[in-house]
C-alpha cells in the first residue's frame, strides 16, 4: 500500500527500512573534513562546558567516587582488614569502574543526546560515540597520574613494567567501552529501554568485578568467569601491576587484548550495520 | 556546458509506518504475539536531478512533499532505498542555522564547535574568527555565553559561520529571512558574492522571491517526484498554480 507523503504521523520509528534493494553509498569526492579536528574541538568543547573551564570544575567530578571510596572503605576495611593494601586496592578498582560505568553510559546515550547533530549535519557518526568517553578517559588518566605519583613519594614507585603495562590495561578497557557504546549506541535508538537494561546490569556487574572484595575470596574454580565480564581482568591485572608489583603471565595479557579487540569488533559490526539508518531514528 | 557537480539519478527512499510503535524491548516482548501491520510510505520516488557547477537550483514544493528528505539523501544524512547520489566535489549542508550550538560556550568556542562540525579546519576557523565575527556585528560580544544571546544575535552568528564554511557546493534548506533588513541585505550580498566566486547552490524555499531571484533553474516536487523542471519563473508559477488548487 502506498500512502501519500502528506499522510506522514510524526513518530521516532517510522523509519523502519522498507524492503527492497540494499542501499547505496553516496558516492562522493573528498570534501576535506576535518575528523581529527572535531574530534579535538568535540572534546575540548564538552570538557570546558561541562567543568566551566576550570580546574575546580573538574575536581568537582572527581568528588562522586572519592566519597564512593571513603564509604566503601569505612565498611569493607572492617571486613577485609586482614587483606594487605586493600584501601589502594580498592580505590584502583573504583576508578577504573568508575570509567567504565560512567563511559559506557554516557557512550550509550551519544547518538540520541547529540539527535539534532545526527539528523542535521553530516560528519562520521563514530566521533560522537568515541569523543562521549573522553570526559571520564581524562578522569581516569588524571587518577592514574595521581596514585602513580602516590606510589612514588610513598617509595612504592611501580617500575617501568608496571607502569607500562597499567597502560595497557587502561588501554584495553577503553577499547572495550568503545566497542559496547558503538554497538549499544545505534540499538539504543531502536529500544530506548536499554539504558535501563545496562544500569542493572553495571549494579549487578559492580559486585561481579572484583573491587570491593579481593579475588582471593572466590573459589579459584569461579575466577575463570568471573574474568568473563570485561572490568574484571583490567581491575585485577591493575592491581597486580600496581600495588604488588607482579605481571600477569603473557597469556593473560594476549587474552585481554583479544577480548578487547573482539568487543570492539562486535561494536563497530553493529554500528557499521545500523549506523547508517540512525538519523532516522532520532 | 559546465561540469555536473551533483547527479542525482532516479533516487528513491520510502518509510514503513508501524500501526503500533514499539521504541522499547519490553514493547517488543509483550507484543512477540501481536504482529504489527506496515504501511509503506514512498517519500521520493525516482527522483532525478542534475546541479552544474556555478548554478543555482532551487528546489520548491509544498509541505510534506519529500523536499527535506531528499535533501538528507543528498548529503549522506539518509541513506536512499534506490537509486544513486553522485557528488564529485565538496558539499556544504546548511540544513539547520546554529544546529549543534552549546549555550554553556562562549562565541569564539561556538564558532570552533560548529566551523569543525561543518568540517572547516581548526586552522581554517581560526583564521576566519575576526571575519565572522565582524560580519555578525558581535566583536564586543565574543567572549559572551551564547545563553545570554538574544535570538537575533545568535542568528546573525549563525549565518556567518554558515557563509563562511561553504565549500564548492552549498546546500540550503529554508534559512532565509532572518534578521532585519541591514542585514538581510548583507547576507543577500555575500550571497551574490558566492554565485560570482563559482560556488553551486541548492536551495530548499517555500519563499517564491528567493526562489525567482536567486535561482537559474528550479524544480518543483510533488508527492515525492519530480513535477516540473525549468525556468525558475515557470517553477515558481506551476508551484503557486498547484498551492491555489490545493486551496481550492
Amino acid at each position: 500500500m502506498t500512502a501519500s507523503a502528506e499522510t506522514a504521523p510524526p513518530s521516532r520509528e517510522p523509519a523502519r527500512p522498507a524492503d527492497g534493494p540494499a542501499p547505496r553509498p553516496v558516492t562522493r569526492a573528498s570534501d576535506g573534513a576535518s575528523v581529527w579536528g572535531l574530534v579535538w574541538t568535540l572534546v575540548r568543547t564538552d570538557f570546558k562546558a561541562r567543568y566551566h573551564g576550570t580546574p575546580v570544575g573538574f575536581l568537582w567530578a572527581l568528588l562522586k567516587p572519592a566519597a564512593m571510596f571513603l564509604v566503601l572503605v569505612g565498611v569493607f576495611s572492617l571486613i577485609f582488614h586482614d587483606e594487605p593494601n586493600y584501601k589502594l586496592k580498592l580505590i584502583i578498582g573504583l576508578f577504573l569502574w568508575n570509567f567504565f560505568s560512567e563511559a559506557t553510559t554516557s557512550g550509550m546515550g551519544s547518538l540520541a543526546a547529540k539527535g539534532f547533530l545526527v539528523s542535521k549535519a553530516r560528519f562520521p557518526r563514530w566521533i560522537l560515540v568515541v569523543t562521549s568517553i573522553a570526559n571520564a578517559l581524562i578522569t581516569l588518566l588524571v587518577f592514574a597520574g595521581v596514585v602513580t605519583a602516590y606510589l612514588l613519594v610513598s617509595g612504592r614507585g611501580p617500575g617501568v613494567a608496571a607502569l607500562g603495562a597499567f597502560l595497557f590495561y587502561i588501554l584495553c578497557l577503553a577499547t572495550i567501552t568503545i566497542g559496547l557504546s558503538l554497538g549499544t549506541s545505534v540499538l539504543f535508538l531502536r529500544f530506548r529501554d536499554l539504558n535501563q537494561i545496562w544500569d542493572m546490569t553495571t549494579q549487578a556487574g559492580f559486585f561481579l568485578a572484583p573491587i570491593v572484595y579481593p579475588l582471593g575470596v572466590i573459589p579459584e574454580r569461579y575466577h575463570v568467569y568471573l574474568y568473563l565480564w570485561p572490568p574484571t581482568p583490567a581491575i585485577e591485572f591493575s592491581r597486580l601491576a600496581m600495588v604488588e608489583g607482579v605481571l600477569p603471565s603473557p597469556t593473560a595479557h594476549i587474552c585481554l587484548g583479544l577480548m578487547a579487540a573482539g568487543i570492539l569488533a562486535v561494536g563497530a559490526v553493529l554500528f557499521q550495520r545500523y549506523g547508517p539508518r540512525a538519523a532516522e531514528y532520532v | 556546458m559546465a561540469r555536473t557537480v551533483v547527479e542525482v539519478d532516479a533516487v528513491s527512499k520510502s518509510f514503513e509506518i508501524p500501526s503500533v510503535h514499539r521504541e522499547t524491548l519490553r514493547e517488543h516482548l509483550f507484543g512477540v504475539l501481536e504482529p504489527r501491520k506496515f504501511e509503506r510510505l514512498q517519500v521520493l520516488d525516482r527522483v532525478s536531478f542534475e546541479l552544474r557547477a556555478g548554478e543555482t537550483l532551487g528546489i520548491m514544493g509544498r509541505n510534506g512533499c519529500g523536499k527535506s528528505t531528499l535533501l538528507k539523501v543528498l548529503c549522506g544524512i539518509y541513506t536512499a532505498d534506490a537509486g544513486e547520489v553522485r557528488v564529485q566535489t565538496g558539499i556544504t549542508p546548511i540544513l539547520e542555522l546554529g544546529v549543534g550550538w552549546n549555550p554553556e560556550l562562549d562565541a569564539i568556542d561556538n564558532i570552533f564547535l560548529i566551523g569543525s562540525i561543518m568540517g572547516l579546519s581548526l586552522r581554517a576557523i581560526d583564521a576566519s574568527i575576526d571575519g565572522i565575527l565582524a560580519f555578525a556585528e558581535l566583536e564586543r560580544f565574543a567572549r559572551l555565553k551564547l545563553k545570554h544571546y538574544s535570538s537575533g544575535m545568535a542568528s546573525r552568528l549563525a549565518y556567518a559561520i554558515a557563509f563562511e564554511a561553504v565549500r564548492e557546493v552549498l546546500v540550503l534548506d529554508e534559512i532565509f529571512a532572518v534578521g532585519d533588513a541591514g542585514f538581510k541585505a548583507k547576507c543577500e550580498e555575500r550571497y551574490r558574492g558566492l554565485r560570482e566566486a563559482g560556488h553551486a547552490v541548492l536551495l530548499v524555499s517555500h519563499e517564491t522571491r528567493a526562489i525567482s531571484t536567486f535561482c537559474d533553474r528550479a524544480i518543483l516536487i510533488d508527492r515525492g517526484r519530480v513535477a516540473c523542471e525549468g525556468q525558475a519563473t515557470d517553477v515558481v508559477a506551476e508551484y503557486l498554480r498547484v498551492v491555489s488548487n490545493q486551496i481550492q
